[in-house]
């Protein structure tokens, strides 16, 4: 029914020219040669991108860490004393408590979500393509200023969801992004929202499932769920691994959202102040750019250490055909 | 044999290729760098303001008006609102791409003065800044130790803003403002409230402000800050915070969510500019603003409680100030726009009351036969209580930008019940020590 996308993986494309037939000895190494230079030329701003502003900050900031750096004087040697103070900081302990739950409630709920939807799109609805971009849309709006100041609108006490609440029947609804009990979540809903992205990735992974695997349970009389459980959900799994590493990368670094929902507080009393907004907020409102480093740095250890278990646990988990 | 024969010319190629493929986004990076336009003779300054849209319009009025006087100058402008204002600023300047002409404001004089990121006016005040015809009262506001890093825009005083049309529809008569106390506003507002229509409200909340804040402290013979630190007393604070919480519970204010959304909307979305309130805190150079929000005429009113302090809690702020960059390549040059900006009488005559009532005297005389009617208020109501005032603060220490975000974050606490006045005040002033430490 559905056409496959064999051939068309980027990942396998791209493996095969890596391995090129054998040549003769003389042609091939002359021709390496050209390819590596050519490769390398090509390759040249990008690394040189890397180096000046990707690794050469990093470096710097492990640097700044350790200095009392106040973004507009010369920064001076301070030892541990940065990290230190992170112990004695009930605000790094509250942006720590919002963060682990912003990352650990959204992205479940968004890649079970995006694993749903993929699998309605996949039954090979007509009109595809149309309802691939429509939901893949919001992926492309979520983190936008734009979609987050609209957020605050729909979500304030007099905005449209209480209007239609209203019309409903409830009296005063609460203003959802003005109350700290339920101000993250509508920042969850909102991350929830932009599944776009892992359901396209989902739908792929789909695509890849050979048809006669289905064939052959239904023909042993396998039902639906079975089906799903047994194949999908297996052949499923290092495609829901990378969605889930990938997200919970990314969601780590959450900050558009809660900058413009809050009016870059993090507030109502602290209820969103994601990680990365107090890192900023010490950085560049308190000039504490020392501080803001070691955040910078804690915040590097966290994500690095929980990918680490990722793909430690994916052992366990993630089922790789071949 | 092929192989060494070509070797040369692809080396050479590769060469070649990979130079320009470093040199092309290092032409392109310095391409972003500062242009001083020296090529064709000119002098560009940046020239950086926060504001509303009317100031942007009418500060770029002035930038035409200076260009067509100076034709040799150029000015670039850059600005944004509040809140944005000190994030670029805070990185323009590190990144040593200070503009070089730039609004400043109280708090933050001592950040960038103190880090050396600020040009001493002192000497320059002696010769092309000429500070005959400023006022003497807030003149020096802008000083630390002797030397001026910042010169006042204009004066300003925090006021209770007031719309008759929010008293009349409560049927609440407008409180006696010679005479009353933090007592009376509590009532006044829980009235308004209990006689208006549901969804208006006496009063906004006033934890926000951290000029409210300063006013009550002045009362008892304190102040916010000290030149070094902290100056508040928990007790004060603690009281502060008390009227607020009488207010919500009373009903005088809105409720807790309404409360931080209509803070978050700034003048605009304000519960007096909506119509939806009867009284707020604001600064006198806002009123024209409020009542065009609002669309019909509003009042100003003596801060409760003065008459029976022991101190004046009101008192004259420089509303904003101008300093110049101390990086600038054309100190000289900026500092006759910093003249220009003061001193000129067609510049006044545009600017009229929107940085403060101006600072320059003669300047103020002249404008104020041209001030629409809701600045003459706020032009009538600073003359009223100039006799009356305090002094301006001393400029708050380093990290005081920071203490006033701090203060909206526990009130917020407050608002919601999270901590008590008494815990407030504990944490505030634990959390101010730290920022401006």
């Amino acid at each position: 029914m559905a056409p496959t996308l064999e051939g068309e993986r980027p990942g396998m494309a791209a493996v095969d020219e890596g391995d090129p037939p054998r040549r003769g000895r003389r042609q091939r190494s002359r021709s390496d040669i050209v390819e590596r230079r050519a490769a390398h030329l090509f390759l040249a701003p990008w690394f040189l991108g890397l180096a000046l502003i990707t690794i050469g900050p990093i470096l710097a900031s492990a640097y700044l860490s350790f200095t009392d750096y106040s973004l507009l004087e010369a920064p001076n040697w301070i030892g541990w004393e940065n990290y230190d103070r992170l112990l004695d900081d009930p605000r790094f302990f509250q942006s720590l408590k919002v963060t682990f739950i912003y990352v650990g409630v959204s992205v479940p709920l968004q890649l079970a979500f995006a694993l749903a939807l993929a699998l309605v799109l996949d039954r090979g609805i007509r009109g595809l393509a149309f309802y691939r971009s429509a939901y893949y849309l919001p992926s492309l709006l979520g983190s936008s200023v734009a979609i987050a100041i609209l957020w605050r609108q729909i979500f304030g006490t007099e905005g449209l969801i209480n209007r239609v609440l209203q019309a409903l029947g409830w009296d005063s609804p609460p203003g959802w992004v003005s109350t700290p009990e339920y101000s993250l979540w509508t920042l969850i809903l909102l991350h929830v929202w932009t599944f776009g992205s892992p359901m396209i990735i989902f739908l792929a992974g789909l695509r890849q499932i050979p048809r006669m695997y289905y064939e052959a349970a239904e023909v042993d009389g396998a039902g639906r769920l079975r089906r799903f459980f047994s194949i999908t959900i297996p052949l499923l799994t290092p495609i829901i691994f990378f969605n889930f590493v990938y997200q919970v990368i990314h969601s780590f670094q959450s900050f558009t959202q809660a900058f413009i929902v809050s009016s870059g507080t993090g507030g109502p009393a602290d209820s969103t102040l994601f990680y990365t907004l107090y890192l900023y907020r010490k950085g560049f409102g308190d000039f504490d750019m020392g501080y803001a480093s070691a955040l910078a740095w804690v915040l590097l250890t966290i994500v690095a250490g929980l990918t680490a278990v990722n793909f430690v646990a994916a052992k366990w988990w993630v089922f790789y055909e071949d | 044999m092929a192989r060494l024969r070509n070797a040369p010319r692809h080396r050479h190629g590769v060469k070649v290729a990979l130079l320009s493929a470093l040199v092309v986004p290092m032409s392109l990076l310095g391409a972003c760098g500062n242009d001083d336009g020296g090529s064709d003779g000119k002098v560009t300054l940046r020239f950086s303001w926060w504001g509303s849209d009317t100031r942007h319009a009418m500060t770029q009025k002035l930038i035409d008006l200076y260009q067509s006087k100076n034709p040799n100058v150029k000015i670039q402008p850059e600005y944004t609102d509040w809140n944005g204002y000190w994030d670029r600023m805070a990185t323009s300047v590190a990144g040593g791409n200070a503009p070089d002409v730039m609004q400043q404001e109280t708090k933050y004089v001592r950040e960038y003065a103190d880090r050396g990121a600020l040009l001493d006016l002192t000497s320059q005040l002696q010769r092309t800044i000429k500070a005959a015809d400023l006022d003497p009262l807030v003149k020096d506001a802008g000083a630390i130790d002797g030397k001026t890093y910042a010169i006042p825009t204009g004066v300003n005083a925090l006021a209770l803003v007031a719309s008759p049309s929010g008293f009349e529809a409560a049927k609440v008569g407008l409180p006696d403002d010679s005479s009353w106390t933090w007592d009376d506003y509590v009532k006044v507002a829980t009235d308004v409230t209990k006689g208006s229509p549901k969804g208006s409200y006496g009063t906004q909340n006033m934890g926000y402000s951290d000029a409210s804040l300063e006013v009550f402290a002045r009362q008892r013979g304190e102040s916010t800050f000290t030149g070094t630190g902290m100056g508040v007393s928990k007790q004060t604070l603690v009281d502060w915070w008390t009227i607020s919480e009488k207010l919500r519970k009373e009903g005088g204010e809105p409720p807790a969510s309404l409360s931080v959304e209509t803070q978050a909307s700034g003048l605009d979305g304000s519960l007096i500019g909506t119509g939806k309130g009867a009284m707020g805190f604001w600064w006198t150079n806002e009123l024209p603003a409020i009542s065009e929000a609002l669309g019909k005429e509003v009042k100003l009113l003596r801060v409760p409680g003065e008459a029976a302090a022991s101190t004046p809690g009101m008192f004259l702020k420089p509303a904003m100030f101008w300093s110049i960059s101390s990086k600038t390549k054309h100190p000289e040059e900026a500092a006759k726009f910093v003249d220009f900006l003061l001193n000129d009488p067609a510049a006044a005559e545009i600017i009229l009351s929107d940085r403060g009532l101006p600072v320059n005297l003669t300047a103020r005389k002249a404008i104020v036969s041209k001030l629409t009617p809701a600045d003459q208020l706020s032009a009538q109501f600073m003359d009223s209580v100039r006799e009356k005032v305090a002094p301006p603060p001393a400029l708050p220490p380093k990290g005081a930008g920071e203490v006033q975000k701090i203060l909206q974050q526990i009130n917020e606490q407050v608002l919601f019940a999270k901590l008590t006045p008494e815990q407030a005040a504990d944490e505030f002033l634990k959390q101010a020590a730290a920022a401006i430490g």
